[in-house]
């Protein structure tokens, strides 16, 4: 086992390495000179000035030394300062955090509430009308982008029934209530498409899982199918989507950013948009590799955690 | 040679800021100042009730297929919103709270450091107040000054503040104040090239309330400057503090309560501002404001028609096209002003440096057709000016100068350029010329350009390369003359020398002549409109350099942008607030409100 980690933590290391040494690279090869949008658009940009800036910021430097200084300050937890708000990166990322992981959370929450009878229906009605709807219904959710099911949202439940905001977002401090009503739109617009690839998952599974011996036996002995269904057949098929949850919670933290714009949420998406337009370098550094480092570690701690559970995978 | 040295980088940031501001980001700076000029411009607004019969014709999605008619319709549907600046009848009544989706946020709230957009400047505004204001006629008037007054060549001019004034923290606002303001502004970022470009060179407090402003070289219209971030008024003590970003004293309508960065920013009610309206009650009514950032246009469209937030501001076409669509009783507060679209050539490369080449692709620019790929068919009217119709700067002459579009003519001017053995691109006779047009990568824009990549291509004797920079870049391509084609919005709502003055000057003094196009003529009647005060002779020099632009074509045109703030019905005040003289104020131009006499009708 510990040779099983030890090898994790490398790739995890290396992949860490990769991914900031990429984002730096495609920063860099940008067009455009980042000094430009430092600058506001009227100031008198001298030659003296924007060698200024660029000598502030070592714009100058080489790329790998740039790259290497940045890195020993990320490992420290420096992952500089805003250029445009002074703020520090690492004081963006965890401000924003919290509001980006409740987004996160109860996307997966309300996808997996959806996706779990949905899948064991399908499994259990397989080749039946119900099966053929759930799985139509299914593939719809996998088809259409979570942003044009966000803007139907916003549509129905803001504009034409007035049940809640179709923008902002209210803090947990403003109260439990308030801040579900800013969140239930957004978090449903991320769970559409999580919810259509657990239930497949949950169908897929339950599919295979009811046709083993102890099912069988199960049903020889009378048991009803609810409790079947649930206690017998759901649990060992509830392994792989406990994986792909993990590693799909790693993905939203990403994949909020279209979401977070969309309703205009103050989440970790929402200042990357931002910065991207403001071109505030350190910012964007910092958020991506914050967003693909928790992914990496995510992954790495599932895979873990599945090495542990099943001597299979420790094995292979 | 003064009168240059005041011309260098003069209203740097309003030729880039409208240009920025009307591509939507909250990047870019207002423009608001600058130098010059005194009196008219134009506050021409529109005031649209979504469900009236206006909204209908204001569609016009099939419209536009480039024919004359199609012009008259449109400009009969534009002509048919209401024009005038209006004070409301309604009594007013204190209280209430308002919530405000702006486009963008707003980085920062120092008015002498961090860019500030129109979205920024909505918040700044109600924080904030101005030495001078701009009137619905656009002559410029004290706000916090009581009187502006010249000296016999413009180069000082005294201002006298009014009396009673306090800021938020109750520091009363005397001369030494301003005075002790010029060494901040000085080094601000945002205010360190307005100075500059305004020749200001002195600030000086020989009163208590008696301020003196001394120029390099004479301006008539200084009184312009001190209606943007130069003239905004804070507390310079408590903005050597770091907690000024976080807490902002000014002398403004309200007070900052709360800022959550990308969420919401709280102002509330001033109980110490020191405006009363004109029966004697003491200004603001409103409560509070929140100023919510909803970056997407349909979203934010989507708050207002849902009862989100009580009223939006939008800088798109498409988004008071789709908000006349909406229906609801809701009140459209439209604005056109004096900026237009269009873009510009560098004539010091060429081909751009002949005038037949720069008239051809001027004259095969369809404008009906830009402005329906901008969305705004129906909404904005073809330009031939820096000026909207209504504006007292407005010109006949130019309009009929300016060439409509005329395919065919354009073939000809090119086919003249293409067949000159001498022609100045060095290539040979009959092969067609190369053309890069580049634009930000905004969807609405590359569509215009497409459009007009289509058309030039169509002749068969343009070669055109489609390029795209992100926003700063574009900006800085064209300050440091990288490049060739370039679509661009020209003018403001504020005095013409902020943005015409600098763009006439010499190229080698001045960064926005953008065209690299120097004409001693126009420059020298840039430099007598601000150093007369009378008004008809000023016109006339303007006039002039318009009348020039439409013989030497550095420039071209797509078309007005219309901007739009859209409220709940009972919110009221935004349009015909009034200056402390009693005379109507300009109104809400680029979807800024002044926020001091906006109330909740009952």
């Amino acid at each position: 086992m510990v040779r099983v980690i030890a090898t994790r933590v490398v790739r995890l290391v290396a992949t860490l390495l990769a991914v900031t040494f990429l984002t730096f690279t495609m920063l860099e090869f940008l067009p455009g000179d980042p000094v430009n949008a430092i600058l506001p658009p009227n100031a008198v940009r001298t030659p003296e000035l924007i060698a200024q800036v660029r000598a502030d910021l070592n714009l100058d430097d080489p790329f790998f030394q740039r790259y290497f200084a940045w890195l020993g300050d990320a490992l420290t937890g420096d992952l500089g300062q805003s250029y445009v708000t002074d703020q520090e990166v690492s004081e963006i990322i965890t401000s924003r955090l919290p509001i980006t992981l409740q987004l996160a959370v109860m996307g997966i929450l309300l996808a997996l509430i959806l996706a779990v009878p949905i899948g064991i229906l399908g499994a259990y009605k397989q080749g039946k009308w119900q099966d053929t709807v759930t799985s139509a219904g299914v593939q719809v959710g996998l088809s259409v982008p979570n942003f044009i099911f966000g803007i139907f949202l916003i549509w129905l439940f803001a504009v034409n029934l007035q049940w809640l905001p179709a923008s902002n977002w209210n803090r947990l401090s403003d109260g439990l209530v308030d801040n579900l009503k800013t969140a239930i739109l957004p978090a449903s617009a991320l769970a559409l498409t999580q919810m259509a690839i657990f239930s497949r998952l949950v169908r897929a599974d339950m599919i295979g899982t009811l046709q083993e011996n102890y099912i069988l036996s199960a049903r020889a002995k009378g048991l009803s199918n609810r409790f079947i269904l649930f206690r017998h057949a759901l649990r060992p098929s509830s392994l792989s989507l406990m994986t792909i949850v993990g590693i799909n919670f790693g993905a939203l933290l990403g994949g909020t950013v279209i979401i977070e714009t969309l309703f205009a949420v103050p989440g970790i998406g929402f200042r990357l948009i931002n910065a991207i337009n403001q071109r505030d370098i350190l910012v964007i550094q910092g958020i991506t590799v914050f967003i693909a480092a928790s992914y990496v570690l995510i992954n790495t701690l599932v895979d873990l955690l599945y090495s542990a559970l099943d001597p299979r995978i420790r094995r292979s | 040679m003064t009168s240059r040295r005041t011309l260098r980088l003069l209203a740097v940031p309003l030729a880039l800021g409208l240009f920025v501001a009307a591509c939507g980001s909250d990047d870019d700076d207002d423009g608001g100042d600058g130098t010059t000029a005194t009196t008219e411009a134009s506050g021409d607004t529109a005031t649209t009730e979504a469900e009236g019969g206006d909204t209908e014709e204001g569609d016009g999605s099939d419209e536009n297929a480039g024919g004359e008619g199609d012009v008259e319709d449109q400009q009969e549907s534009v002509e048919d919103t209401d024009t005038e600046v209006e004070v409301s009848e309604n009594s007013r009544s204190y209280g209430g709270d308002v919530v405000y989706g702006l486009e963008a946020e707003a980085v920062g709230l120092r008015p002498w450091e961090d860019t500030c957009g129109s979205p920024c400047l909505n918040i700044q505004r109600a924080i904030y107040d101005p030495i001078t204001e701009q009137t619905a006629q656009g002559e410029y008037q004290g706000f916090l000054a009581e009187s502006l007054t010249p000296n016999d060549d413009f180069t000082v001019w005294t201002v006298m503040l009014r009396d009673g004034i306090e800021f938020h923290d109750g520091t009363p606002l005397t001369a030494q104040t301003i005075a002790d303001m010029f060494p901040i502004q000085q080094a601000g970022a945002i205010t360190s090239g307005l100075i500059e470009g305004a020749g200001l060179v002195g600030v000086e407090a020989t009163g208590d309330l008696e301020v003196t402003y001394t120029l390099d070289s004479g301006n008539s219209a200084f009184p312009a400057v001190l209606t943007g971030q130069t003239g905004r008024v804070f507390e310079p003590t408590a903005a050597q503090s770091e907690d000024f970003i976080s807490n902002p004293v000014g002398t403004g309508p309200f007070v900052l309560e709360s800022r959550d960065l990308d969420n919401a920013t709280t102002v509330v009610r001033n109980e110490n501002y020191w405006l009363e309206d004109t029966e004697g009650n003491q200004l603001p009514y409103l409560d509070s404001i929140e100023f919510r950032p909803i970056p997407d246009e349909g979203t934010r469209l989507d708050a207002v028609l849902s009862g989100t937030v009580d009223m939006m501001q939008t800088l798109r076409q498409g988004t008071i096209r789709d908000a006349r669509d909406a229906g609801g009783d809701f009140v459209l507060l439209e604005f056109q002003g004096n900026n237009t679209g269009g873009g510009m050539f560098n004539t010091a490369v060429a081909p751009y440096d002949d005038v037949r080449v720069r008239r051809g692709l001027t004259l095969m620019n369809n404008q009906e057709a830009v402005i329906e790929a901008l969305g705004g068919t129906g909404i904005s009217l073809p330009t031939t000016q820096w000026f909207s119709q209504d504006s007292p700067w407005y010109s006949e002459a130019v309009a009929d100068a300016w060439p409509e579009f005329n395919f065919e003519e354009g073939v000809a001017s090119l086919t003249e350029y293409i067949n000159d053995p001498a022609r100045s691109d060095g290539k040979g006779v009959g092969e067609p010329i190369d053309v890069e047009l580049s634009c930000p990568p905004d969807p609405t824009l590359i569509a215009a350009m497409q459009v007009i990549e289509q058309v030039w291509s169509g002749s068969g004797l343009v070669n055109v390369t489609l390029t795209q920079f992100d926003q700063a870049t574009h900006i800085n391509n064209a300050i440091t003359d990288i490049h060739q084609a370039h679509c661009w919005r020209w003018s403001s709502d504020e005095d013409p020398s902020i943005s015409i003055n600098p763009f006439v000057a010499p190229p080698e003094e001045s960064p926005v002549n953008f065209p690299n196009y120097f004409n001693q003529d126009w420059f020298d009647a840039a430099i007598a409109a601000i150093q007369t005060a009378d008004v008809e002779e000023r016109k006339a020099l303007y006039e002039s350099i318009m009348l020039g632009l439409a013989e030497e074509f550095p420039i071209w045109y797509s078309g007005g942008t219309a901007t739009m703030v859209m409220t709940e019905p009972q919110i009221q005040g935004i349009n015909g607030w009034l200056l402390p003289s009693g005379d109507v104020g300009q109104g809400f131009p680029n979807a800024e409100v002044r926020w001091h006499e906006v109330f909740i009708a009952e």
